[in-house]
Order: structure tokens, then sequence, then C-alpha cells
């Protein structure tokens, strides 16, 4: 009598679970998975993105899972053979991972219409960037008179037990390292520079945040004045009534590049394809670039206009020359060893 | 003697003689959602390497004998310690107030305790950083008032860390304890008024032994769930302060290092097992102590 009730409540579950996880038995006829990534990337992507590749493809069904870039890895690698998500969008650190781990497929650059025009630092054979992310100096201009025009200015006296950074989890944390480091005659390879100068600037360090998202919070509730941000989130809270600028340094701006891979044995190859077509095309991009999302484009046949114009480049000659690009394949090789060091020796 | 033996054979069936078979469907979900899951990540812990190809030892190795590792254990160790400590020294009064109260008190009381458990840990967690920082209450009421003159920095720090986490989880504490004291015969500290004990002596005495059992429960629920209360700790902490939640995100997050978070979750587990464990332990004398009435 047990052992019946033991094998029926077995078979329940499985039934269940084949229901719940409909990919374990279906497939080839699923709709194409997009994993963005959460939050603004999300809305941006379903409001722009979606309908234009919808348009463009016979209204083909298409849906977005918005998730972090570890989780998009660790979903792909727990079921090569059969994934669930056919595009995966990355930063530059797991882009590598998920490249170095096998799991994506090289894109296929000759059939592609944009691809030609995509500046040469957002052409990669294994997978295209069809955005930058920009991090500068931000700053709250009711407390800072001056703006701020270096990443120097951080260590002023002025701004004693008023400057937030984040920790190196995060991709704008790490690059801001780096970028301090080359100030000092550093490198991707060497950042010991980089963290001679977090000894020297702990005085003016009013928080240490453990996410670039809680930088906003700070600057919201006046804990701290000037810090490393990110100018989509900047325009974000800017938008919402935050007193908050965003400068890029004359040292320049770091540009990270969000990059858009097939996901290898994808059922809807041709489907990915064409998505990341129309998140390359000048029509998507020059859209995103326009307000309210105010994405940096990388098609060279997008003009610049708008804030992005104003604040960060008018066009891609400007934008070459303004933004610094980082090598993080060798920051990669690291990171491991200067996150434990940061661990360590970072402590206000 | 006699009369324990009569309440035996009139008391209802011990729970412990109903079917097993009642709490086979959790035990089921249980298997599948968390001992398995469990096993697993025990099973990738013992691997040396990050791609889990090698098998080893090398990841215990690794934390047990990294001081720096055994600082975070160390650290998140206490801090549940303060944090529990915080709970029960400023709960307790509260489940004993709610005992002596009238009954539109105690649902005021009963209120008030369970209103944080209604909103989001995230929601309450927000109001902390209003509350500790730069140009928050605390700081706006104290610079107002002349005694300071420069705000104080009190969000990114262990104090205020310890006061976030002290409320977050101060339902936890009060509830085990309102119950507990419940129980208490009001007539025995009546009892020891009489045979001459002072107020002190009969709460050192005859309350403190008889509430034990809720003050265990509380505590280990209460350490529990501030040891392991990764939003609080990362938006009241901020990202200088350590804490095992945290270092275990960032090498499964940020650096892949999958063995080695799963190494971290495996020892912090073990960790905290051995302290509800000690808890348990001390319960079950308290409620020897409690019964020996």
């Amino acid at each position: 009598m047990m052992l019946d009730r033991r094998r029926l409540l077995t078979s329940a579950l499985t039934l269940g679970a084949m229901h719940a996880f409909p990919g374990l038995s279906l497939a080839q006829a699923r709709p194409l998975v997009f994993a963005t990534f959460t939050g603004s990337w999300e809305e941006a992507h379903k409001a722009v993105l979606v309908p234009a590749f919808r348009k463009a493809n016979a209204d083909a069904a298409i849906v977005l899972d918005p998730m972090l870039s570890v989780d998009q890895i660790a979903k792909v690698n727990a079921a090569k053979a059969n994934p669930p998500i056919d595009v995966m969008l990355h930063d530059p650190g797991p882009a590598l991972v998920a490249i170095g781990q096998d799991l994506v497929d090289p894109f296929p650059a000759d059939k592609s219409a944009y691809y030609k025009d995509l500046i040469p630092e957002a052409q990669d054979a294994m997978g295209p960037a069809p955005f930058f992310q920009v991090v500068g100096l931000t700053y709250n201009p009711e407390t800072v008179k001056t703006p701020p025009t270096s990443w120097a200015d951080l260590w002023k006296p002025e701004f004693k037990g008023k400057v937030g950074i984040t920790n190196l989890n995060s991709t704008l944390g790490t690059g801001w390292l780096v970028e301090i480091a080359r100030m000092r005659g550093g490198s991707e390879a060497n950042v010991d520079e980089g963290f001679k100068a977090l000894e020297e600037l702990k005085p003016n360090l009013a928080a240490v945040a453990a996410n670039p998202g809680a930088l906003a919070t700070l600057f919201q509730q006046g804990q701290i004045d000037i810090s490393p941000g990110n100018f989509n989130a900047i325009q974000i809270l800017k938008a919402r009534g935050v007193p908050v600028e965003f400068v890029a340094p004359k040292e320049g701006a770091i540009a990270f590049k969000t990059t858009i891979h097939i996901v290898k044995n994808s059922p809807n190859k041709e489907l990915a394809f064409k998505l990341i077509e129309a998140a390359l095309s000048p029509e998507v991009q020059t859209t995103l670039m326009n307000s309210p999302y105010l994405i940096v484009p990388t098609n060279t046949k997008v003009a610049m206009s708008g804030e992005i114009a104003k604040v960060l480049a008018k066009d891609t000659a400007e934008l070459k020359k303004k933004f610094v690009f980082q090598d993080w394949k060798k920051i990669n090789e690291q990171r491991a060893s200067w996150i434990e060091k940061f661990n360590r020796d970072i402590k206000i | 003697m006699k009369s324990a033996t009569a309440a035996s054979t009139t008391a209802p069936r011990d729970v412990t003689s109903f079917s097993l078979g009642l709490a086979l469907p959790l035990g089921a979900a249980f298997a599948i959602f968390f001992v398995l899951p469990l096993a697993q990540l025990f099973y990738l812990s013992l691997h040396n390497d990050t791609a889990a190809t090698v098998w080893g030892l090398g990841q215990y190795i690794k934390f047990l004998t990294d001081p720096f590792s055994l600082s975070v254990l160390g650290a998140t160790l206490l801090l549940g310690a303060e944090v529990t400590l915080a709970c029960l020294v400023l709960g307790y009064p509260i489940a004993w107030l709610y005992q002596r109260s009238g009954s539109r008190v105690q649902t005021l009381i009963i209120m008030i305790v369970l209103l944080p458990l209604l909103t989001s840990v995230v929601v309450r967690t927000f109001a902390w950083i209003v509350i500790l920082g730069r140009q928050g209450i605390i700081n706006s009421v104290l610079q107002s008032l002349g005694l300071i003159g420069t705000p104080l920095r009190m969000i990114y720090t262990q104090g205020g860390l310890i006061a976030a986490l002290a409320q977050v989880q101060m339902p936890l504490m009060v509830l085990p304890l309102i119950t507990a004291i419940g129980r208490i015969d009001p007539n025995l500290s009546d009892a020891s008024a009489s045979l001459g004990a002072g107020s002190w002596r009969t709460f050192v005495k005859v309350m403190l032994p008889l509430s034990m059992p809720g003050i265990i429960a509380g505590c280990t629920l209460t350490y529990a769930a501030a040891i392991t209360a990764f939003i609080t700790q990362s938006l009241v902490g901020g990202g200088q302060m350590l804490f095992m939640p945290m270092y275990l995100y960032q090498q499964a997050s940020t650096l892949q290092n999958w063995p080695f978070a799963a190494a971290i979750s495996i020892i912090f587990l073990f960790a905290v097992l051995a302290i509800v464990a000690l808890f348990s332990t001390l319960g079950r004398r308290a409620r020897g102590y409690g019964d020996a009435r």
C-alpha cells in the first residue's frame, strides 16, 4: 500500500516536472529566447528591439528572459546540448567566460548587413557589441560647485569623506581600478599603482558600495557627492529628479562593450542571427540612443544627438578619441587575485 | 508520580506514533529540492579546479588554512551573536510587557511586532538607509539639537548594520518569547515574592529559567536569519564589509569559481549547524529545567 502510494507520487512528480519544464520534451518548437539584463535594459529591449525584430521577421515568436550574465552562463552550461536560451547578452568579463567555456557560436559576419558599419572596437567574431556602457565621473551639482574634470579630482582634500566607489564584484569597479592604475603608469596586467592610489583615497572614501546600483541610493541620501558612475544609470536618476551630473574625465570615459551572442546548439540559430541584426541596425540603435534610453550606439551610421552628443561625443571620431577601451582578456587573468586583495586591504 | 501516569493514559496520542506517511509529500519535496541540490553542492566542492574536473579537498584546505577566509567566517558568526544579543535584550522586555498588559495593549504590541513582517526585507532595509544616512533622521535631529557639528557616519558601519539587522529580525525573537513567557504560571512570581525574594532575584531564579525554551528558540531563529541576511548585509553593510553570504556570491557570481563557492557554502552550513546544535542542546537542558517545577 505504502509502495503504491509512493510510486504514484513519483509519477505524479515526474509529470508535474515535465509540465513545469516543457523544454524537457519539446526542444524544437519553442520561440526564440533572448536573455537580456534586468531593469532598464529589459525595458528598452521590450519597447524597441523586440517590436523591430518582430516587424522584420513576420511576427516571429520571441521571449525575453531577463537575467544576470552569470545565470545565463549557468543555465546554458547545465544543458549544453539543448540550451534553454538562444541569444545571450554579456559584459566584457562574462563574455570571455562564455566563449572560453565553448557556449557560443561565431557570429556569421559575412551574412550581416550591418557588421561592417560597426566601429572596429565593437566588431568581434564571437559576437558583436550592439551597445556601449560608459563610465565617467558622477557628482552632485548642488554640493560640488566646480565640475570635476579628471579621475584625479577624487583625491582632492575638499572631497574628504564624500567619495563613493564600488567593490570589484562589478564590471564598473574593476574597470575603474584598471583606469586609475593606468593614470599612474600601470596597465591591465599591473594594477599595483591602482591599489596604492586606493590606499591614498581612503580619507576621502565615504562608502564602498556592494554594487553600482547602491551608489545611486547613496547619492539620493546625500551620503556621497562624487563617484565613478555609469552614464545610463545616472541619466535614469537624473530623470527622477536626483541632483546628479555626469562628466567624462579628461583621461577618457571607460567604455565597456555589451556583446550579444548566438548560443551554441541553439535550435533557433537563424532567428537568433536576425535578432542580433536588428540590434545592430541603425534604426534600433537610433531609437535606443534617444531619451529615455540613452544607450550609446556602436553603428557608425547612427548620427549622435541629444544628451549623448552633448555629454559624450558628437560623432564616432570624437567617441573614439574620448573613450578608453580595456583589454578584458588580460583583466580576467588576474581579476580573482585583485578581488582577494581588495577584500583584504580596503577597509574604511 | 502517580498523577503523571494517570495523565499520560488520558492524554491524546503521542504525535510520534502517527504514520510517517503523512510527512511524505513534504519529505519528497525536501528530498528533490533540498537534499539533492545539497548533495550536488557537496560533490562540486570536492574539486580542485574551477572547471570541476580534478578531484580533491583543495578548496577546503584553501579556506581552512587562509587566515582571511577564516576571519570572514569569524566576523559573520560574531555579527550573528551581536544581533542575537541585541534582539534578546530589546525583545525580552517587550514580551514581558505583553504578558503583563490588558488585551487592548496586547493587540497593539502584537501589531507593532508583526508589522515589520508584513513589509519586504528590502523595504525595511532601505528605510534604515534613510534613517542612518548623512541627511537621515538621526543625523538631522542631532545636528538641529547642536549635539554634533558634522554628520556621523552610521551607514556602512558595523553598528549601523547591527541596528538594522536587529530591527529586521526582531519578530523572530519576540514571538517565541511571548509564547514561552505566557506559559509561565503568574502565581510562581507571587510565590517567590511571598517567600522573600526581591524582584531581581525572582527574575533571575524563576522567570529567566522558565522562559529559557523561548529564549533558545528565539536566539536560534534570529541567529540563523541574521548571518544569512544577504540583502541587509550588503545594503547597510556596504561593499567593504565582507560576510560569508557576500563572499560566497563573489566567488560564484563574479569569479565563476563554483567549487570554491560550494566549499564556502558547505563550511558555512556546518558552522551554522554547529551553533544551532549548541542552541538546541541548551534548549533540551533548559526544557528539563523548566519541567522540573
